[in-house]
């Protein structure tokens, strides 16, 4: 009784979600049955749009990540967005720049590029956090613009593709680009074994057990001997350099370059699925892959039913907005007691 | 003796008016400009820090602002538009701003809902609301004009910079005062910091927690909702999708960088609008030519830098993030 | 237990999508790709078809010559820059006769799908052409020319001598960068003929996660340039620069000038100090392609569109009858060749 109330929850707050929808398409006089037959159809019903949606969803789980370890070390990490946008810039540069090496040489150089590049602009906030007290919340949104700017300045200027006007890098050399296994993105499977590492560490080990009492109490994980200053400048390196493995899968399997338009938004939504999934790793794989589809399939519930894909934020808000609340808990009478609580505020 | 007045606490405001004199002394015109334009910039984001301070000083951590923004201004445009009246659409927006302040309290309050969860779905819900029912073609009779100040308004430099602005910004700038005051020097004050720190001891002297909460929050959401009428009725005179553009956040980091004091965030929010004003002014006159991104990122990189030399810790409200459970006896 | 919970779902549901028989949209697009059909769709670049700028322009191309051959049109609104290729493929499936695709950055998209789909007509507005295919036409505009006409205008109109633009997004962009280096050189070719010195026209671009998007941005930057006394300013970017357009025309004696299309219509705030704008003919271009593909002539390569400024509107009588007959005079001899406009 007990795991179907927990699967219970979620699917009420999509059926409560879809439904209110369904009443908003309504009101602009569009066809909600036709509408949400050609979301489930595009992102579901067949191999290329579960291989579509599993590639939407590959960056979100591993911002979700980044997102979700910080959090369980007590940071909350804006900076996602900036750290994977250094990722996805230095794995394009050693992609096209580095020649000559094969594919299982200069394709993980190019994944370490990216991942190093992220954790380098995370742990940037993790240092001035534990070093000098400076918030990260702060630091992570700076970040966020600077990287931008700065990807925006390398992408037109030093790292431009030869006789191209627009901001964008050459594309990457066919030896770094991830190659698709049987039709489905290499990446999502590299993205859930990191969820299921993260869950693991976090359940088994020792260092996630010391990450996890910093972010429940200072001073309690002060008193017991663990480092507050290692664990913050750990959990940001790892939140930056998962970010910026996002970023370099991003660029090397689907973008092929860098180009600043394409990589937008994906930070942030990946805070929005490490808090829908309470900050556990391995409910951000289904968070990521609702997102993903939906996001995914936008286009075909437009073409199929003429209705704005706008609709799919406003679904997805309410699916948080369902899942989180206590509404449906209460009347399924699921106790979640302590859970309920993710983040606890940035106070320390 | 140098460093006691170096060390001093007005010497952030001596070396501010040394710079302004010397390059006023260059270019009367430019430094005018530059220095009323960042109030321009600069209110709106001071504006919604403040929306941050009302909220998480009791306590309440408002991830927020952003949605209140849209949603407000959204609700602001379109009333004034349909009704032909900018002060009905001003009070719609104030009163859609206290509305999402409301919404968020019932979530974190009520409901003791995760606050960063709470703020994250007013953000996307206003995102997905105002994107789907926006409607082109509206447009509003007039915008707040621009006050000049008789006489004082004629003053070289302070009079463009300070008394030549529309009525919001004035009153916006009133509030900003107001709040400070009444958050340092009020028995409301008082009990809102104590709501804030130690809630525990506030509901044992007394001060409901939970009233407390959802007044504070409530005001913060309506004077979201200003700045989102000021964004839409005084500064732009129109909307889009996606108005608020990102100023929500650059807000959040404000009141932190602030200290969580109204003052302290106003000067932090005018330092970035100083920021932009002056990388406006080194693309308009031309006279350095370095790549625009590099002074694009100066207010980033002088924030963190000034973060990280100030040190000292910055501590938010003890209590905040944390839904007040009151203890059974 | 379960079971109620359950019942109130379905109930729930059912309510909400019982009565949702709604009309589907009237010509349908089982015809397409048959002799009988034609069928144009357009894919936007992010953004949407009533971005009061070239979605919004080019989708009212797409809609009028469909609606003029008796065709069926429809638009997929792009949310996301990696969803170009299969936006495009969802037309592709149902056999549509022209797809088309709107923004620079969709050109290698583009391309690509012209070769997948050598029977389907592709037009990419804001594209450059550079493949042998012949069912791929890039539509490009010299938007430098018509930025040297309203720099020109600007040029006779300023009393201050200071003129300015306001581009919302970065010169990376080519057609941005085109219009303003077009607007400089325009105001530079008045002032020589005036024998006046009047300072380089300024320009402010904005960089950032925003660009095109930010209308309060556009606002206060045009603040900065009108208490410096410029009084001739081009807002060249989507909703950041109709941001500053709207503030422009609160400030007496300022004249703005719009871009891409004649924003008279589309930013009515801007009517006081909307002089003219420098526009390119989007819609038209967009036409004639399409009306080439139904009439068989649609060669592929590259298409150049027209462009121009916008009428005076009712700002007609602030501007001298003699820098009236000057500009239809330049205009000529810009489009013609004659003038360059000195912009790569």
């Amino acid at each position: 009784m007990k795991y179907v109330r927990s699967w219970l929850l979620p699917v009420i707050a999509l059926a409560i979600a879809f439904a209110i929808g369904a009443l908003m398409m309504k009101l602009q006089g569009a066809n909600p049955l036709k509408a949400y037959e050609s979301l489930f159809s595009s992102a579901f019903g067949s191999s290329a749009g579960i291989s579509k949606t599993l590639g939407k969803a590959t960056p979100l789980i591993i911002s979700g990540l980044a997102v979700t370890i910080c959090l369980r070390a007590g940071l909350f990490n804006i900076g996602v967005q900036g750290q994977l946008l250094a990722g996805a810039l230095a794995s394009a540069w050693a992609g096209y720049a580095i020649h000559g090496l094969p594919l299982f040489i200069h394709l993980p150089i190019a994944l370490f590029f990216g991942t190093f590049f992220g954790a380098l602009t995370g742990i940037i906030a993790g240092a001035l956090k534990a070093y000098r007290g400076v918030h990260e919340v702060i630091t992570t949104i700076m970040l966020n613009s600077l990287v931008l700017q700065l990807g925006e300045y390398l992408a037109y200027g030093p790292f431009k593709e030869p006789g191209q006007q627009l901001a964008r890098t050459p594309e990457v050399l066919s030896s770094a680009k991830i190659p698709d296994l049987f039709g489905m993105p290499v990446g999502f499977f590299i993205a859930i074994t990191l969820a299921v590492i993260a869950w693991w560490i976090f359940k088994k080990t020792t260092s996630g057990f010391r990450l996890e009492t910093v972010g429940r109490n200072k001073n309690a994980a002060w008193y017991a001997g663990i480092s507050v200053k290692r664990s913050i400048l750990i959990s940001m390196f790892i939140g930056g350099g998962l970010a910026g493995l996002g970023g370099a899968i991003e660029t090397l399997g689907v973008v092929g370059r860098y180009e600043p338009a394409f990589n937008a938004g994906l930070g942030f939504d990946g805070i929005t699925i490490a808090l829908l999934g309470r900050a556990n790793p391995l409910a951000v794989i289904p968070g990521a892959i609702l997102f993903g589809g939906m996001r995914g399939a936008g286009g075909s519930m437009q073409f199929a039913a003429g209705v704005s894909p706008d609709i799919i934020d406003l679904i997805l808000a309410l699916v948080l907005f369902f899942v989180t609340a206590p509404l449906i808990g209460k009347w399924i009478k699921t106790v979640r007691g302590n859970e309920a609580i993710t983040t606890g505020g940035w106070g320390n | 003796m140098i460093k006691k007045y170096l060390g001093s606490r007005w010497s952030p405001f001596v070396a501010t008016f040394s710079v302004i004199l010397f390059f006023y002394l260059k270019d009367a015109l430019a430094t005018t400009s530059v220095v009323a334009t960042s109030i321009t910039f600069g209110l709106p984001l001071a504006m919604a820090a403040m929306v941050g301070i009302m909220c998480e000083r009791t306590g309440i951590v408002n991830i927020g602002i952003e949605g209140t923004l849209l949603v407000s201004s959204f609700i602001g445009f379109f009333v004034a538009s349909v009704s032909g009246n900018l002060l009905v659409g001003l009070f719609a927006a104030v009163c859609m701003g206290a509305v999402s302040g409301l919404l968020l309290a019932l979530l974190s309050v009520t409901w003791k809902m995760d606050q960063i969860i709470a703020g994250t779905i007013i953000n996307i819900l206003a995102t997905g609301l105002t994107s789907f029912f926006y409607k082109q073609g509206h447009t509003l009779p007039s915008t707040f004009p621009e006050i000049d100040i008789p006489g004082l308004s004629a003053i070289p430099f302070f009079g463009p910079v300070l008394f030549m602005h529309g009525p919001l910004t004035f009153l916006g700038f009133f509030l900003i005062l107001v709040l400070w005051v009444a958050l340092y020097f009020t028995p409301w004050g008082l009990r809102s910091r104590s709501v804030g720190e130690h809630p525990g001891s506030a509901d044992t002297a007394g001060v409901s927690v939970v009233r407390m909460r959802y007044l504070n929050v409530t005001i913060a959401g309506a004077f979201g909702g200003l700045t989102g009428a000021y964004l839409t009725l005084e500064l732009v005179g129109s909307w889009d999708r996606g108005f608020s553009a990102g100023r929500g956040f650059t807000a959040l980091a404000l009141m932190i960088f602030g200290r969580w004091n109204p003052l302290g965030a106003l000067a932090a929010a005018l330092f970035f609008g100083v920021a932009q004003a002056i990388t406006n002014q080194l693309m308009i006159t031309e006279v350095v030519t370095i790549p625009q991104q590099f002074t694009n990122m100066l207010p980033y990189v002088l924030t963190i830098l000034i973060l990280a030399i100030s040190a000292g810790k910055v501590r938010a409200p003890a209590a905040e993030g944390q839904p007040y459970e009151k203890e059974s006896a | 237990m379960k079971k109620k919970i359950i019942a109130s779902v379905a109930a729930i549901a059912i309510a909400s999508l019982g009565f949702s028989v709604a009309p589907a949209s009237a010509a349908d697009e089982s015809s397409c790709g048959t002799a009988a059909g034609f069928c144009v769709g357009l894919v936007t670049d992010v953004g949407k078809v009533d971005d009061k700028s070239f979605n919004q322009s080019a989708w009212q191309g797409a809609k009028t010559a469909a609606a003029a051959l008796n065709g069926f049109s429809k638009y997929i609104e792009t949310q996301d820059p990696k969803d170009y290729a299969s936006n495009i493929d969802l037309f592709a499936s149902k056999k549509y006769n022209v797809i088309v695709t709107v923004g620079f950055l969709m050109a290698d998209a583009t391309a690509i799908a012209a070769a997948k789909y050598p029977d389907i007509k592709f037009i990419g507005v804001d594209q450059y052409n550079a493949s042998p295919a012949t069912n791929y036409t890039g539509l490009g505009f010299p938007e430098d020319k018509a930025g040297f006409i309203v720099g020109y205008l600007g040029g006779y109109l300023t009393k201050s001598g200071k003129t300015a633009a306001i581009a919302g997004g970065p010169s990376s962009i080519p057609p941005v960068r085109k219009f303003i280096e077009g607007f400089r050189n325009g105001v530079a070719y008045a002032a020589k003929e005036q024998k006046k010195k009047y300072p380089k026209s300024s320009t402010v671009y904005y960089t950032g996660a925003n660009a095109f998007n930010d209308p309060a941005w556009g606002a206060s930057t045009a603040a900065q340039y009108l208490t410096q006394g410029y009084d001739v300013i081009f807002a060249a970017g989507g909703k950041t620069g109709n941001g500053a357009l709207a503030r422009i025309a609160k400030k007496k004696g300022a004249f703005c000038i719009g871009v891409d299309t004649d924003q008279w219509a589309t930013v009515p705030e801007a009517q006081p100090c909307l002089v003219t704008s420098s526009m390119k003919n989007i819609p038209q271009g967009v036409q004639v392609l399409i009306k080439q593909v139904k009439s068989g002539t649609f060669a592929g390569g590259n298409f150049l569109g027209s462009v121009g400024a916008a009428p005076y509107h009712a700002l007609a009588k602030k501007v001298p009858a003699k820098v009236k007959a000057k500009v239809k005079a330049l205009t000529a001899k810009v489009l013609a060749g004659t003038v360059a406009t000195g912009v790569k």
